[in-house]
């Protein structure tokens, strides 16, 4: 029968979120950072993230139009991927990282596997580790937050290679390790004043786009906070006078973004809120063992990917038990003993 | 301190469009379609043939079995056959047609006089009750339960968004619907009573509670969430007593039923009423006068279109609440006992229906008042691996539609939660 009307299963009315929405308030959120870092590292590291994102996007397209499938990246998941990668990078790496790393984040890591919500590995964070092994060196050198002391032509100090290079805090942070005798300054910590890669260092902008975030319901809430304290507790007791490590070891590094916008990944995180409070402290373990013990000054990339790759035993573990479950299995075992 | 169930989702309840409005009587037509199933069970047995003169309130399909309900006429007039017609599913289905003579003649029954427990329930059966809240089980089924029961509960929730009839009842017939809870609590045998009701219709608290003996009737405020009207989420909410996975609320001794069915109730014991009428809403923005109406049943919704008005741009005509009623095909389906609401709904008010890949954010696990996974349901039963499927609860699912509310690539998971259930069932697998 020719229906007038449209006929589908209820409910009939739903939220206003949608996934393109979803992506588009993630845009928005990490556009906060990367505001900071154009203005800490000068246009370059804007340039990067762009040819991220462009590649990223690029890759997705491809991989549709080579296997016949209709386009998708018109939900601007890829957007998300590109940018996060872009941020991922040192803020003065050659210009064909971000785009060799784009086009492996989405063509590789999340299309080959049926694209958005199939993929197991977060796409940003398994391109920043190949990127990382196969251009160690690049990869590893950052270059100084600029002092604005040319006036404006520091400002594309990236694209003319007129810059400093320095160490991260990590590197010092490792470093004192064992004499606990860490001295940095905690403002410029907080500020993004430090080196590091394009969306990490500036903790404030990268906090108010968790705000943003959380306020708009967007990411769970207790990723991001279960992490930090977890990389706050293992500071302490990792670190000789633990407590002067807490916040250096939080503020520097990749840890708030990665804890914000990485870990928070739908496809690869748990699905229940147990299973994510475990995940995330899986994460700061992991993040903490590599950064006191590891070869790497830094390791939430590789904590992402190794949790990413536990995600379906926790979900497995803590699969919940429907409302009114419990009650049943006691009277069954009540039965088994009567 | 308002009371609560874990997860549910907060919609935006609509219900200022036809909140204020007094009910008003919707005039009937030249004739009416009489559904022979209008209730959960076996359908009715027609027992009247054409040409037969019926009065309103006459008997016209008697119930078969035990899980079944009678059936009533709503108008007087002459019996003009049994045709099929579609349903609100659009299937095809007998239903009984009476040309209306507009005498309204009346063949009630006697009104109850001794208000024994038996007579009750006798009457709630005579009268073909069932639960007007949209669920329409028999009634008299509920207050026969096999356990004791410690205690009714009285669902004023209505949490569905749009409707409001039982508000609109709380408001208008108060004394009624104490009187129709006094009839319960004998039916049942019981002296505890809660009323839940949410916390945005604290007048119909107020409204009701100038009827009660507080010492029986505890109202109950509860937050205004979606399915706070559920039946295991109610009991929880008020009692924080469980009911087990696949069992019944009178398993652990309660019993629920919604405003509208005890008005029903009173009515039949009061003046003898067999349920052939409803309170219903009509509204949504595709409705050019939203309306609180009595409807009888056996109205084709076209003669209700018709008399509020229709605006422009209706795309979607829900029967029932949005959360939980079904999407009708045109305007032919009649009114029956389980028609809550009409809802005519424009684009701007309904959800997509065209899915797209589930990202794996898990809000449909995080709303699920059942605490379902309803993304693997969804995954596992369209990939067609039922035993799989399976473990994920199919069976538990109470269909309250939080979880394709909520989620961002709109996929249909209620109706994969359906589907799993049906080839559960069809496999003969264990429900885990």
């Amino acid at each position: 029968m020719k229906s007038k009307f449209l006929v589908s299963s209820s409910p009939h009315i739903g939220n206003y979120l949608t996934t393109k929405r979803i992506m588009i308030h993630v845009i928005i959120a990490l556009c906060i950072p990367l505001v900071a870092s154009t203005v800490i590292f000068g246009l370059y590291s804007l340039f990067i993230v762009f040819l991220a994102v462009v590649s990223a996007v690029f890759g997705e397209w491809l991989f549709n139009i080579a296997t016949k499938k209709n386009s998708t990246i018109g939900d601007f998941s890829a957007v998300v991927t590109g940018m996060i990668l872009g941020m991922n990078l040192p803020p003065s790496v050659p210009f064909y990282f971000p785009i060799v790393g784009g086009i492996f984040a989405t063509m590789l890591v999340k299309m080959l596997f049926g694209g958005i919500g199939q993929n197991f590995a977060n796409p940003a964070a398994t391109a920043r580790i190949f990127l990382t092994l196969s251009w160690t060196g690049q990869m590893t050198k950052f270059m100084a937050p600029l002092t604005y002391s040319n006036g404006i032509s520091d400002f594309f100090a990236g694209f003319t290679k007129l810059y400093v290079t320095t160490a991260t805090p990590l590197a010092e942070i490792k470093g004192t390790a064992l004499t606990g005798m860490v001295d940095l300054d905690l403002l410029d910590l907080f500020l993004g004043r430090i080196g590091g890669s394009i969306g990490e260092v500036s903790a404030i902008a990268i906090l108010l786009a968790a705000l943003y975030l959380i306020v708009f319901k967007i990411i769970d809430w207790r990723i991001p906070l279960v992490y930090v304290l977890t990389i706050a507790i293992l500071a302490l007791i990792f670190y000789e006078n633990g407590y002067r490590y807490i916040l250096p070891s939080i503020l520097s590094g990749g840890v708030l973004f990665a804890g914000v916008f990485m870990f928070t990944d739908y496809s690869t995180s748990p699905h229940t809120r147990l299973g994510v409070c475990i995940f995330a402290f899986g994460g700061g373990l992991i993040t903490m063992l590599i950064r006191r013990f590891g070869g790497f000054n830094e390791g939430a990339c590789f904590s992402i990917l190794l949790m990413n790759l536990l995600v379906p035993f926790i979900d497995r573990a803590f699969k919940p038990k429907p409302f009114g479950y419990k009650r049943v299995k006691a009277e069954k075992s009540e039965a088994k003993n009567g | 301190m308002q009371l609560t169930f874990k997860h549910g989702i907060h919609p935006n309840d609509n219900k200022e469009f036809s909140k204020d409005f007094f009910f008003e009587i919707m005039p009937v037509g030249e004739r009416v379609y009489i559904p022979l199933s209008q209730h959960i069970g076996k359908p009715a047995l027609p027992v009247v043939q054409k040409d037969d003169y019926v009065k309103v309130g006459s008997l016209i399909g008697e119930a078969q079995g035990f899980i079944s309900a009678r059936i009533h006429s709503s108008i007087s007039g002459k019996v003009s056959g049994i045709i099929n017609r579609p349903n609100s599913n659009g299937v095809m289905t007998p239903h009984i047609v009476i040309e209306n003579d507009f005498l309204y003649n009346e063949d009630f029954l006697s009104p109850l006089l001794d208000f024994e427990q038996n007579s009750i329930i006798n009457r709630v059966k005579e009268c073909g009750i069932v639960g007007l809240g949209g669920a329409t089980f028999p009634t008299h089924v509920k207050l026969m339960p096999k356990n004791k029961i410690k205690a009714l509960i009285i669902n004023g929730c209505e949490c569905e968004p749009y409707i409001t009839t039982d508000y609109r009842l709380m408001l208008e017939k108060p004394s009624e619907i104490m009187e129709g809870i006094e009839f319960v609590r004998k039916a049942l045998g019981v002296n505890l009573s809660y009323i839940g009701i949410e916390g945005n219709k604290k007048d119909a608290i107020y409204s009701l509670a100038q009827f009660s003996e507080t010492e029986v009737h505890l109202f109950k405020q509860l937050k205004t969430k979606y399915p706070q009207g559920g039946e295991k989420q109610l009991i929880y909410s008020i009692t924080k007593e469980i009911v087990p996975k696949g069992g019944l609320p009178s398993d652990i001794g309660y019993v629920v039923l919604n405003i509208s069915t005890v008005y029903a109730i009173y009515e039949a014991v009061k003046l003898g009423k067999p349920c052939f009428s409803r309170y219903m809403t009509v509204s949504g923005s595709g409705i050019r006068r939203p309306a609180n109406l009595f409807v009888r049943n056996g109205i084709p919704i076209s003669e209700i279109v018709d008399y509020l008005g229709e605006e422009q741009g209706v795309v979607k005509v829900v029967l029932g609440g949005p959360m939980m009623g079904v999407s009708l095909h045109s305007y032919s389906p009649v009114t029956t006992k389980g028609s809550s609401s009409l809802l005519l709904l424009k684009e701007k008010e309904i959800r997509e229906i065209e899915p797209t890949p589930c990202i794996n954010c898990g809000r449909c696990a995080s709303v699920c008042p059942m605490n379902l996974l309803p993304m693997m349901t969804d995954k596992l039963i369209l990939k067609g691996n039922t035993s799989e499927a399976n473990k994920y609860y199919p069976m538990s699912c109470i269909e309250c539609g939080c979880c394709a509310y909520v989620c961002p690539a709109r996929r249909p998971l209620v109706q994969s939660q359906r589907l799993a259930k049906k080839l559960v069932n069809k496999n003969k697998i264990i429900p885990a």
